[in-house]
Protein backbone atom coordinates (compact mmCIF):
# COMPACT_ATOMS: atom_id res chain seq x y z
CA UNK A 1 0.00 0.00 0.00
CA UNK A 2 2.73 2.46 0.98
CA UNK A 3 4.67 1.43 -2.13
CA UNK A 4 1.34 2.34 -4.28
CA UNK A 5 0.84 5.35 -2.10
CA UNK A 6 4.37 6.84 -2.30
CA UNK A 7 6.03 5.86 -5.40
CA UNK A 8 2.47 6.30 -7.68
CA UNK A 9 2.98 9.37 -9.43
CA UNK A 10 -0.51 10.39 -9.08
CA UNK A 11 -0.97 8.85 -5.28
CA UNK A 12 -3.89 6.94 -4.99
CA UNK A 13 -6.84 8.51 -3.24
CA UNK A 14 -8.41 4.95 -2.33
CA UNK A 15 -4.99 4.32 -0.42
CA UNK A 16 -4.79 7.96 1.16
CA UNK A 17 -8.03 7.18 2.03
CA UNK A 18 -7.43 3.97 3.51
CA UNK A 19 -4.47 5.14 5.49
CA UNK A 20 -6.44 7.70 6.71
CA UNK A 21 -9.15 5.74 8.13
CA UNK A 22 -6.88 3.53 9.17
CA UNK A 23 -4.41 5.79 11.33
CA UNK A 24 -5.68 9.47 11.13
CA UNK A 25 -7.76 9.00 14.47
CA UNK A 26 -4.56 7.12 16.27
CA UNK A 27 -2.27 10.15 15.40
CA UNK A 28 -4.90 12.56 16.17
CA UNK A 29 -5.04 11.06 19.70
CA UNK A 30 -1.60 10.86 19.99
CA UNK A 31 -0.98 14.51 18.79
CA UNK A 32 -3.51 15.96 21.17
CA UNK A 33 -1.49 14.02 23.82
CA UNK A 34 1.31 15.87 23.05
CA UNK A 35 -0.05 19.40 22.31
CA UNK A 36 -3.05 19.02 24.65
CA UNK A 37 -4.79 21.37 22.18
CA UNK A 38 -7.40 20.38 20.22
CA UNK A 39 -7.40 22.90 16.90
CA UNK A 40 -3.36 22.60 17.05
CA UNK A 41 -3.60 18.62 17.42
CA UNK A 42 -5.83 19.17 14.01
CA UNK A 43 -3.91 21.39 12.19
CA UNK A 44 -0.43 19.22 12.76
CA UNK A 45 -2.77 16.21 11.51
CA UNK A 46 -2.88 17.63 8.11
CA UNK A 47 0.47 18.59 7.77
CA UNK A 48 2.09 15.63 9.39
CA UNK A 49 0.08 13.33 7.61
CA UNK A 50 1.02 15.14 4.39
CA UNK A 51 4.08 14.84 5.09
CA UNK A 52 3.98 11.32 6.10
CA UNK A 53 2.56 10.06 3.01
CA UNK A 54 5.06 12.41 0.67
CA UNK A 55 8.00 11.38 2.04
CA UNK A 56 8.55 8.86 4.61
CA UNK A 57 6.57 6.21 2.80
CA UNK A 58 9.12 5.67 0.38
CA UNK A 59 11.73 4.48 3.05
CA UNK A 60 9.10 1.87 4.63
CA UNK A 61 10.53 -1.24 2.46
CA UNK A 62 14.14 -0.44 4.91
CA UNK A 63 11.75 0.15 7.76
CA UNK A 64 12.31 -2.30 10.96
CA UNK A 65 8.95 -0.71 12.63
CA UNK A 66 5.54 -1.27 12.01
CA UNK A 67 4.06 1.61 10.34
CA UNK A 68 1.86 2.96 13.34
CA UNK A 69 5.01 2.88 15.31
CA UNK A 70 6.91 4.53 11.86
CA UNK A 71 3.86 6.94 11.78
CA UNK A 72 4.20 7.98 15.72
CA UNK A 73 7.68 8.58 15.86
CA UNK A 74 7.95 10.52 12.42
CA UNK A 75 4.83 12.38 14.52
CA UNK A 76 7.29 12.43 17.55
CA UNK A 77 10.28 13.90 15.18
CA UNK A 78 7.96 16.23 13.97
CA UNK A 79 6.78 17.98 17.19
CA UNK A 80 10.28 18.15 18.92
CA UNK A 81 9.60 21.72 19.45
CA UNK A 82 6.73 20.74 21.92
CA UNK A 83 8.56 17.49 22.83
CA UNK A 84 12.22 18.85 23.64
CA UNK A 85 11.02 20.95 26.39
CA UNK A 86 10.59 19.94 29.84
CA UNK A 87 7.62 19.21 30.87
CA UNK A 88 5.50 18.54 33.51
CA UNK A 89 5.77 15.08 33.30
CA UNK A 90 2.05 14.67 34.28
CA UNK A 91 -0.25 13.17 31.89
CA UNK A 92 -2.84 16.27 30.34
CA UNK A 93 -6.13 15.97 32.84
CA UNK A 94 -7.98 16.58 29.48
CA UNK A 95 -6.26 13.83 27.63
CA UNK A 96 -8.26 11.44 26.07
CA UNK A 97 -6.96 8.46 28.77
CA UNK A 98 -8.20 5.25 26.91
CA UNK A 99 -6.12 2.75 29.43
CA UNK A 100 -4.21 5.24 31.21
CA UNK A 101 -6.64 4.95 33.87
CA UNK A 102 -5.49 1.39 34.86
CA UNK A 103 -2.02 2.82 35.57
CA UNK A 104 -0.55 4.24 38.81
CA UNK A 105 0.46 7.84 39.23
CA UNK A 106 4.31 6.33 39.07
CA UNK A 107 3.44 4.23 35.89
CA UNK A 108 1.27 7.05 34.11
CA UNK A 109 4.14 9.51 34.24
CA UNK A 110 6.73 7.12 33.01
CA UNK A 111 4.47 6.03 30.11
CA UNK A 112 3.21 9.26 29.16
CA UNK A 113 6.54 10.79 29.85
CA UNK A 114 8.19 8.16 27.20
CA UNK A 115 4.92 7.57 24.92
CA UNK A 116 4.24 11.18 24.22
CA UNK A 117 7.64 12.96 24.99
CA UNK A 118 9.99 10.51 24.11
CA UNK A 119 12.14 11.07 26.94
CA UNK A 120 14.98 8.38 27.37
CA UNK A 121 14.87 5.62 30.70
CA UNK A 122 18.13 7.66 31.72
CA UNK A 123 16.13 11.03 31.41
CA UNK A 124 13.42 9.80 33.51
CA UNK A 125 15.75 8.21 36.12
CA UNK A 126 17.51 11.03 36.83
CA UNK A 127 14.20 13.18 36.90
CA UNK A 128 11.93 10.97 38.91
CA UNK A 129 15.12 9.83 41.26
CA UNK A 130 15.46 6.34 41.14
CA UNK A 131 17.71 3.47 39.08
CA UNK A 132 17.62 2.57 35.26
CA UNK A 133 16.27 -0.59 36.03
CA UNK A 134 13.41 0.57 37.59
CA UNK A 135 11.98 2.63 35.03
CA UNK A 136 12.41 -0.13 32.66
CA UNK A 137 10.04 -2.62 34.87
CA UNK A 138 7.48 0.31 35.42
CA UNK A 139 7.37 0.65 31.55
CA UNK A 140 6.98 -2.56 31.27
CA UNK A 141 4.48 -3.19 33.40
CA UNK A 142 2.44 -0.24 32.43
CA UNK A 143 2.09 -1.84 28.85
CA UNK A 144 1.66 -4.76 30.62
CA UNK A 145 -1.14 -4.35 32.37
CA UNK A 146 -2.89 -2.22 29.01
CA UNK A 147 -2.15 -5.25 27.14
CA UNK A 148 -4.38 -7.35 29.40
CA UNK A 149 -7.22 -5.14 29.20
CA UNK A 150 -7.50 -6.14 25.81
CA UNK A 151 -7.26 -9.91 27.11
CA UNK A 152 -3.39 -10.18 25.61
CA UNK B 1 14.48 -20.84 28.69
CA UNK B 2 16.78 -18.05 27.86
CA UNK B 3 14.89 -16.30 24.98
CA UNK B 4 11.98 -16.37 27.67
CA UNK B 5 13.84 -14.33 29.84
CA UNK B 6 14.65 -12.07 27.13
CA UNK B 7 11.27 -11.34 26.05
CA UNK B 8 10.29 -10.57 29.39
CA UNK B 9 13.18 -8.10 30.49
CA UNK B 10 11.20 -5.00 28.81
CA UNK B 11 13.52 -5.00 25.73
CA UNK B 12 11.24 -4.88 23.29
CA UNK B 13 8.80 -2.98 25.03
CA UNK B 14 11.81 -0.26 24.95
CA UNK B 15 12.14 -0.97 21.42
CA UNK B 16 8.64 -0.44 20.22
CA UNK B 17 8.47 2.74 22.59
CA UNK B 18 11.37 4.24 20.35
CA UNK B 19 13.70 4.94 23.19
CA UNK B 20 16.31 1.69 22.45
CA UNK B 21 19.86 2.67 22.74
CA UNK B 22 21.53 1.91 18.95
CA UNK B 23 22.89 -1.72 20.33
CA UNK B 24 19.54 -2.67 21.95
CA UNK B 25 17.90 -1.59 18.69
CA UNK B 26 20.76 -4.52 17.11
CA UNK B 27 19.94 -7.00 19.69
CA UNK B 28 16.23 -6.95 18.96
CA UNK B 29 16.72 -7.29 15.55
CA UNK B 30 19.32 -9.96 15.68
CA UNK B 31 17.02 -12.02 18.11
CA UNK B 32 14.05 -11.46 15.81
CA UNK B 33 15.77 -13.28 13.25
CA UNK B 34 17.43 -16.06 15.39
CA UNK B 35 14.04 -16.66 17.65
CA UNK B 36 10.68 -17.36 16.16
CA UNK B 37 9.47 -17.23 19.35
CA UNK B 38 10.93 -13.57 20.01
CA UNK B 39 9.47 -12.41 16.43
CA UNK B 40 5.78 -13.66 17.87
CA UNK B 41 6.25 -12.15 20.89
CA UNK B 42 7.26 -8.87 19.22
CA UNK B 43 5.00 -8.25 16.18
CA UNK B 44 1.76 -9.42 18.98
CA UNK B 45 3.22 -6.15 21.44
CA UNK B 46 3.28 -3.91 17.83
CA UNK B 47 0.13 -5.35 17.35
CA UNK B 48 -1.00 -4.50 21.03
CA UNK B 49 0.78 -0.89 20.82
CA UNK B 50 -1.85 0.00 17.53
CA UNK B 51 -4.64 -1.38 19.53
CA UNK B 52 -3.85 0.94 22.58
CA UNK B 53 -3.72 3.99 20.34
CA UNK B 54 -6.93 2.88 18.56
CA UNK B 55 -8.75 3.40 22.23
CA UNK B 56 -6.87 6.86 23.08
CA UNK B 57 -8.22 7.91 19.25
CA UNK B 58 -9.80 10.75 18.34
CA UNK B 59 -11.92 11.36 15.22
CA UNK B 60 -10.92 13.74 12.97
CA UNK B 61 -13.30 17.03 11.75
CA UNK B 62 -15.00 15.53 8.36
CA UNK B 63 -12.87 17.87 5.98
CA UNK B 64 -9.51 16.55 7.57
CA UNK B 65 -9.35 14.01 4.39
CA UNK B 66 -10.13 16.64 1.61
CA UNK B 67 -7.10 19.14 3.16
CA UNK B 68 -4.87 16.26 3.18
CA UNK B 69 -5.39 15.69 -0.50
CA UNK B 70 -5.40 18.95 -1.34
CA UNK B 71 -1.85 19.46 0.07
CA UNK B 72 -0.59 16.23 -1.36
CA UNK B 73 -2.38 17.27 -5.08
CA UNK B 74 -0.45 20.76 -4.71
CA UNK B 75 2.83 19.22 -4.04
CA UNK B 76 2.36 16.91 -6.62
CA UNK B 77 1.75 19.71 -9.32
CA UNK B 78 4.39 21.83 -7.82
CA UNK B 79 6.37 18.37 -8.09
CA UNK B 80 5.69 17.95 -11.79
CA UNK B 81 6.38 21.74 -12.47
CA UNK B 82 9.70 21.38 -11.63
CA UNK B 83 10.34 17.88 -12.67
CA UNK B 84 11.99 16.77 -9.57
CA UNK B 85 15.20 14.16 -10.34
CA UNK B 86 15.53 13.07 -6.52
CA UNK B 87 15.69 9.18 -6.12
CA UNK B 88 15.12 7.75 -2.74
CA UNK B 89 18.60 6.08 -2.74
CA UNK B 90 19.69 9.53 -2.91
CA UNK B 91 17.97 11.24 -0.22
CA UNK B 92 21.67 11.85 1.49
CA UNK B 93 22.58 13.91 -1.25
CA UNK B 94 19.01 16.28 -0.72
CA UNK B 95 21.00 19.01 0.91
CA UNK B 96 23.62 19.35 -1.71
CA UNK B 97 20.81 18.72 -4.51
CA UNK B 98 18.95 21.47 -3.26
CA UNK B 99 21.89 23.92 -2.94
CA UNK B 100 21.96 23.28 -6.63
CA UNK B 101 18.79 23.77 -7.33
CA UNK B 102 19.38 27.73 -5.36
CA UNK B 103 22.06 28.33 -8.44
CA UNK B 104 20.40 26.75 -11.80
CA UNK B 105 17.39 26.37 -13.22
CA UNK B 106 15.90 23.70 -14.52
CA UNK B 107 15.21 22.84 -17.98
CA UNK B 108 13.85 19.84 -19.99
CA UNK B 109 16.05 19.06 -22.64
CA UNK B 110 17.07 15.37 -24.47
CA UNK B 111 20.61 14.07 -25.19
CA UNK B 112 21.85 13.38 -28.04
CA UNK B 113 23.69 10.44 -27.04
CA UNK B 114 23.33 6.87 -26.50
CA UNK B 115 24.77 4.52 -24.49
CA UNK B 116 26.00 1.37 -26.09
CA UNK B 117 26.97 -2.27 -24.66
CA UNK B 118 30.88 -2.73 -25.32
CA UNK B 119 30.13 -6.21 -26.42
CA UNK B 120 28.20 -4.57 -29.73
CA UNK B 121 32.34 -3.23 -30.36
CA UNK B 122 33.08 -6.78 -31.68
CA UNK B 123 29.83 -6.82 -33.68
CA UNK B 124 30.89 -3.38 -35.78
CA UNK B 125 34.51 -4.58 -36.00
CA UNK B 126 33.25 -7.99 -37.66
CA UNK B 127 30.54 -5.96 -39.60
CA UNK B 128 33.39 -3.70 -40.66
CA UNK B 129 36.04 -5.93 -41.77
CA UNK B 130 33.43 -8.29 -43.85
CA UNK B 131 32.20 -5.12 -45.37
CA UNK B 132 36.21 -4.99 -46.58
CA UNK B 133 36.11 -8.46 -47.91
CA UNK B 134 32.40 -8.17 -49.83
CA UNK B 135 34.07 -4.77 -51.45
CA UNK B 136 37.29 -6.29 -52.60
CA UNK B 137 35.48 -9.80 -53.89
CA UNK B 138 33.23 -7.23 -55.69
CA UNK B 139 35.85 -5.15 -57.33
CA UNK B 140 37.78 -8.68 -58.22
CA UNK B 141 34.66 -10.17 -59.78
CA UNK B 142 33.80 -7.16 -61.91
CA UNK B 143 37.44 -6.48 -63.45
CA UNK B 144 37.52 -10.38 -64.31
CA UNK B 145 33.67 -10.09 -65.86
CA UNK B 146 35.01 -7.05 -67.74
CA UNK B 147 37.96 -9.35 -68.77
CA UNK B 148 35.72 -12.15 -69.84
CA UNK B 149 33.58 -10.10 -71.71
CA UNK B 150 36.76 -8.52 -73.77
CA UNK B 151 37.87 -11.71 -74.40
CA UNK B 152 34.26 -12.99 -75.82
CA UNK B 153 34.63 -9.75 -77.88
CA UNK B 154 37.66 -10.34 -79.47
CA UNK B 155 36.89 -14.01 -79.86
CA UNK B 156 33.86 -13.32 -81.92
CA UNK B 157 35.65 -10.89 -84.10
CA UNK B 158 38.29 -13.51 -85.11
CA UNK B 159 35.43 -15.97 -85.92
CA UNK B 160 33.72 -13.53 -88.10
CA UNK B 161 37.59 -12.44 -90.09
CA UNK B 162 37.02 -16.91 -90.53
CA UNK B 163 33.92 -16.75 -92.21
CA UNK B 164 34.85 -14.32 -94.09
Amino acid sequence: MFKAVSTHPSAEPKDIRWFYDQYAPMLLGYINGILQDHQKSEDHLVVILTSFIKDVVILQEKSKLNIWLELRQYAQSKLTLFTAKDHQLKPNPSLNKGRLDLLDDLQKRIFCAIYYHGKSISYLAATIGCDESEIRNQLKLSIDKMRRKSGN
Amino acid sequence: MEINKIIESGLMETYVMGIATEEEVKQVLSLKKEYPAFKEALEQLEYDMEVLAQSMSIEPPADTLSKIEHEINEIQRRNQAIQPTFEPGYRHEKSEQESKHEKYIQVESESNQMRVNKAWKWVFIAVFVLGKVFLASAIYFYLENRQAQEQIKELKMEIKQKIR
